[in-house]
């Protein structure tokens, strides 16, 4: 019993400190590559730790306080999903804990009389309404093939899930791409150094708020990129190797695409979403 | 401790905000082009965030004309402590060759306080850079031109460059 | 069978549907204010104590013995009668051709069969008590005494805005009272025949009370709701018709051990249809859209947490018989259907009140969808969401109605900033959207066993995503609405709600959140038994940390919620370093708080932001059309599956 404790102890200290500073560092490779790819010399690699230290030490300014109750209640619950996770609970239930947050990163938007806060809150609400639902039968298709919605029991099955989800795993990468907030899904509040409606969503997030966001944004990419990585559960080299390749080609399509409006979104991909999901789905159900 | 890694954070991490306040747009575009492959801010942490809650530095150019003053003082406003104001250009500066036009105000230090000059017109990206870079030094040492405002406004004293007082025109 | 209850059950059954009667006969007949309000409470009080009394001691089956010389059976029959005749009358007084033809497509297969075809020999105990009866008896009594005690100083108001010079409360409170007693009544029945005579009580008591302001879209929503409600009563006659012919009894106990499939399905699919046109399930939702015209406590207490429930658990009761059969996967299909249609079609609505009556019929739907697939687990997601969804809209209804009455309006969009204006409603209906849509609370929890139960089925399980999403939709712009806090200066008037309403609206409240935490409890005593699911939550999928599936597990997810909410409370009142600027509009804004900007020929031009509505795809008008006609598809297919 004993031995349970300490790991439970040990996966949360993993989740709460070690998650989020590797997700950072990975952020700040992708911003070097991204550079690369685009001819410039680009930050040093530790540039997203030093952004959010700064913002950390910034006077803090708000609109009003609702936005300081949103942007904590989004950071916690970012890390508590993460630290669920890495304690193997359900995985519906850390998607639930982590939409919460979501919900209020958009209701601290709207709170707001800015037009680009407004128009980028609707929009986020939008995405969210994209990426939930194919979320959720990314984790149908998991239940299916494992027989457990846990985390830990998914984590321990001997075969690889990739082989007999593929469409659902393509899908996992349209809901990661949302999340990143890269191109060309980017439409309610884009990664750094880019712009939408100003900064959409976060416009109105400022100082030591803006890094709590900053800061749970790197806590849900840890978690999303843990999903990814489980769909080779067996071996964790080419669990890291699924996740690097597919971080790799999110840089490549962020940096080959334009940005698409909601409803070329809807029109196009989410349907196509839906479709590959219910193929697999269906798949999974008749063999 | 943690006073020297937030001043090294402050130092690696510029987030730039620019506003055009009347200016032929000469000294926008050699801004903007700071943001390019050729000159690239990014290498020092700087990024054009456009917002300025986001922001640490304010690059102004333009004359400053009665009309817009309003808005620039209100950006400046919003944009949190520690920040650092660099006026680009010789309008900027002093109103350049538009100085004694009837609706300019002529100059950057009139509505707010200005922490870097950068002399040009218009001014080349290498030398808006090294005004960053300068500025940069005073991001981190938190001796910055909004600190010295802010301070002799408490203590009740003139306050020099703070600007007029509302003038609605 | 069921073992006779013990005279303790026989009293509290007594009193769940005695009292209610007499103290609606009280409030009609002695229109003096301070008379009513003490019978209300007290009716109220009793009923509370009653349901919980019953949830402690009551078991088994209750009889009640006969009256005089007539016996119960008897009284029900004419009591049957008497409503349909009552119903024909206001049929003529309507010049309704549709409710004439309704009542006597009742009255007369009823007339024959009872006078000719049923066994009046046998004795079929009236009234029988298990789990599932406790848990509605709890939802109607608990529920219903909160929302009536609520009623009591809105309907003052109410009449005051309406200048209604000649108050109109006693029949409002005849009604609402004697509704209670029927719904009692509904979920504790045995009998077939019993139930079917509750069931038009409450159809009746819907009727007067949505057109009880008398105004026209008043009379013409009423008119719509005994109509439609009235095809469900004609189904229901049907199907008493149809399980007698086949199980050879009214009671229904006995008709639910005959196991699953067989001839019983069809009549049983029948009783299911009541069940759906009750529970406002597509196609047959537009009654309950015209049911809000009606005042606030009658939405709370009829249309979201009680009588729409007598329809789901009519289904749920059923679920013994259509499990596993191609009934019950249809069952299933049309209720997930109407979770993601009434879901859709909220999100094209700006009427608060029409957004809580689509939620409600979305989530009737999750219900519905969870009693058709008949596992053990989705039938525990069913009960669960019955309770936890009854709290959540009731107190979101209630919530609303004070509301409007504060500030004349129920649209979404007029409620932009009402915190600072109304702060202690707008907290609590920000309880009771978070409690609509955030774990730990109940109908979150319930939402989630509901989709891993039917994770098995990948049409029902896409539909239940799909649906999910799109309520976080409604409900997170409703509170960003809400939350906005375009100035800040006091408000000039200061929030005033009688005691009476604030205690009802506190009490909801508390009881959202706390519920939720009692869940393994409600769990382990009341649920589990019920549906002979394992007694392990772990193995019920309920569990948060692998291998503590325990009630233990729920506390540390209590603590970090608690957590969260102290930190990010004190955070936000011990700001006093931060520093409040105006919003950023880039350009010049034409007050600190940015209500306006300065735009050309320097005029102030106001600031206004609306949501997102996405008429051309969710507007009311386009989607209708193509979610009836889904669903009348899947009825049709249900019908063939009942057949086959």
């Amino acid at each position: 019993m004993s031995s349970a404790i300490v790991r439970a102890v040990l996966s949360t200290a993993v989740a709460l400190f070690v998650a989020p500073l590797a997700i950072a560092l990975l952020t700040g490779v992708d911003r070097r590559v991204t550079a690369r790819l685009q001819s410039r010399r680009g930050p040093p690699l530790l540039q997203p730790m030093y952004d959010v230290v700064k913002l950390l030490a910034k006077e803090p300014t708000v609109s009003n306080r609702a936005q300081i109750f949103a942007a904590w209640t989004y950071a916690l619950a970012a890390a508590a999903s993460v630290v669920l996770f890495c304690l193997g609970a359900d995985l519906l239930l850390v998607f639930f804990v982590q939409a919460t947050g979501a919900v209020f990163l958009v209701v601290g938007a709207m709170s707001v009389p800015s037009p680009f806060s407004q128009i980028g809150a609707q929009r986020e609400l939008l995405q969210i309404l994209a990426y939930e639902p194919l979320l959720i039968l990314v984790f149908v298709g998991m239940y299916m093939v494992t027989g457990s919605f846990d985390v830990s029991a998914i984590a321990a099955y001997p075969k690889p899930m990739l082989l007999e989800l593929p469409l659902l795993y393509l899908v996992l990468g349209f809901a990661l791409t949302i999340k990143l907030r890269k191109s060309p899904f980017d439409f309610s509040a884009s990664h750094h150094g880019h712009q939408e409606l100003v900064k959409g969503v976060l416009t109105e997030y400022s100082g030591p708020f803006l890094a709590l966001t900053e800061i749970a944004h790197w806590y849900e990419t840890a978690l999303v990129l843990a999903i990814c990585a489980i769909f080779w559960a067996p071996s964790v080299w080419i669990a890291a190797l699924l996740v690097a390749v597919t971080y790799a080609a999110e840089i490549l399509i962020d940096n080959a695409t334009a940005r698409v409006t909601w409803r070329w979104m809807f029109k196009y991909t989410f349907p196509l979403g839906l479709v590959m999901s219910a193929a697999n789905l269906a798949w999974l159900y008749v063999r | 401790m943690f006073e020297k890694l937030i001043k090294l954070a402050r130092v690696k991490s510029p987030w730039v905000v620019h506003f055009d306040c009347g200016s032929c747009n000469g000294c926008d575009i050699e801004t903007l082009a700071c943001l390019t492959p050729v000159y690239d801010i990014e290498r020092f942490g700087g990024i054009n965030v456009g917002n300025p809650k986001h922001a640490d530095v304010l690059l102004v150019t333009g004359t400053v004309n009665h009309r817009n003053k309003h808005a620039l003082r209100a950006i400046w406003e919003q944009i949190p402590n520690p920040k650092i104001v660099v006026a680009i250009g010789a309008c900027g500066l002093t109103g350049g060759v538009f100085r004694d036009a009837y609706n300019v105000v002529g100059g950057v230090d009139k509505v707010i306080p200005v922490d870097v000059y950068v002399p040009g017109c218009p001014a080349k990206p290498e030398a808006i850079i090294d005004g960053l870079v300068l500025a940069l030094g005073k991001l981190g040492s938190g001796d910055t031109a909004s600190a010295r405002a802010a301070a002799e406004a408490i203590k009740g004293l003139p306050v020099e460059s703070a600007g007029r007082p509302e003038e609605h025109s | 069978m069921c073992p006779a209850g013990n005279p303790m059950t026989q009293l509290l059954v007594l009193l769940l549907l005695a009292v209610p009667v007499l103290a609606a006969t009280v409030c009609a007949a002695i229109p003096v204010r301070s008379v009513r309000t003490a019978v209300v409470l007290a009716t109220g009080l009793v009923l509370a104590a009653a349901s919980v009394g019953l949830l402690f001691v009551g078991r088994g089956t209750v009889s009640p013995p006969p009256i005089g010389n007539v016996s119960v059976d008897s009284l029900v029959t004419v009591g049957d009668f008497a409503l349909l005749a009552i119903m024909f009358g206001y049929a003529i007084a309507l010049r309704s051709v549709i409710v004439g033809l309704l009542v006597v497509l009742q009255a007369a297969p009823l007339a024959w069969f009872e006078f000719s075809v049923l066994d009046h020999t046998t004795e079929i105990p009236a009234f029988a008590i298990d789990n599932l009866a406790i848990v509605m008896v709890l939802v109607v009594s608990v529920i219903g005494s909160l929302v009536i005690a609520f009623a009591l100083p809105y309907m003052d108001e109410h009449e005051k805005h309406l200048h209604v010079t000649r108050s109109r409360q006693p029949r409002f409170f005849f009604f609402m009272t004697i509704f209670l007693g029927a719904m009692n009544g509904l979920v504790l029945s045995n009998n077939l025949l019993f139930l079917y005579f509750f069931f038009e009580v409450t159809t009746f008591c819907s009727f007067m009370l949505i057109g009880h302001d008398g105004t026209r879209p008043a009379r013409e929503s009423a008119h719509r709701a005994l109509w439609m409600n009235s095809v469900g009563g004609v189904a229901f006659v049907a199907g008493i018709f149809g399980t007698y012919g086949v199980a050879r009894t009214l009671d229904l106990k006995e008709i639910l051990s005959h196991g699953a499939g067989g001839a019983l399905l069809i009549p049983i699919a029948a009783l299911c249809f009541a069940g759906f046109t009750k529970a406002a399930q597509v196609p047959m939702q537009s009654w309950l859209l015209g049911a809000m015209v009606a005042p606030t406590p009658v939405s709370a207490l009829l249309h979201s947490s009680t009588m729409v429930k007598a329809g789901v658990y009519l289904v749920l009761r059923l679920a013994p018989v259509y499990a596993g059969t191609a009934l019950g996967s249809a069952i299933a299909m049309c209720g997930g259907f109407t979770f993601l249609a009434a879901a859709a079609l909220a999100v094209g609505q700006s009427n608060g009140k029409k957004i809580l009556a689509y939620s409600t019929i979305s989530n009737l739907g999750l219900i519905m969808a969870c009693a058709g697939l008949a596992t053990p687990l989705s039938l525990t997601a069913a009960t669960l969401l019955i309770v936890f969804h009854a709290v959540s809209k009731g107190l979101l209804f209630l919530t609303v109605g004070t509301i409007e009455q504060q500030i004349g309006s129920r649209d979404i969009e007029d409620m932009w900033g009402l915190y600072q204006r109304l702060p202690v409603t707008t907290s609590i209906a920000i309880i009771g959207i978070v409690s609509m849509m955030a774990p730990p609370f109940g109908v979150l929890l319930s939402k989630w066993v509901a989709i891993e139960s039917a994770s098995g089925v990948p049409i029902v399980v896409v539909m239940l995503a799909l649906g999910s999403a799109l309520s976080v939709l409604v409900y997170t712009r409703w509170a960003g609405m809400l939350l906005a806090m375009p100035s800040l200066s006091h408000p000039a008037v200061p929030e005033r709600l009688p005691w009476l309403m604030k205690a009802a609206l506190f009490s909801m409240a508390g009881a959202a959140i706390a519920l939720p935490a009692s869940l393994p409890l409600i769990l382990s005593r009341v649920v589990n038994p019920l549906f002979a699911a394992t007694t392990h939550l772990q193995d019920l999928g309920v569990s948060f940390v692998h291998g503590h599936g325990s009630a233990v597990a729920f506390l540390p997810f209590y603590a970090i919620i608690g957590i969260g909410v102290l930190v990010t409370n004190a955070m936000s009142r011990a700001a006093k370093r931060v520093r409040f600027t105006s919003p950023y509009m880039s350009g010049v804004p034409g007050d600190f708080q940015a209500t306006s900007f300065i735009g050309p020929m320097n005029e102030r031009v106001p600031v206004v932001a609306r949501n997102y509505y996405l008429s051309p795809i969710f507007s009311e008008g386009k989607l209708t059309p193509w979610v009836n006609a889904g669903a009348i598809m899947l009825l049709i297919v249900a019908a063939v599956g009942a057949v086959r």
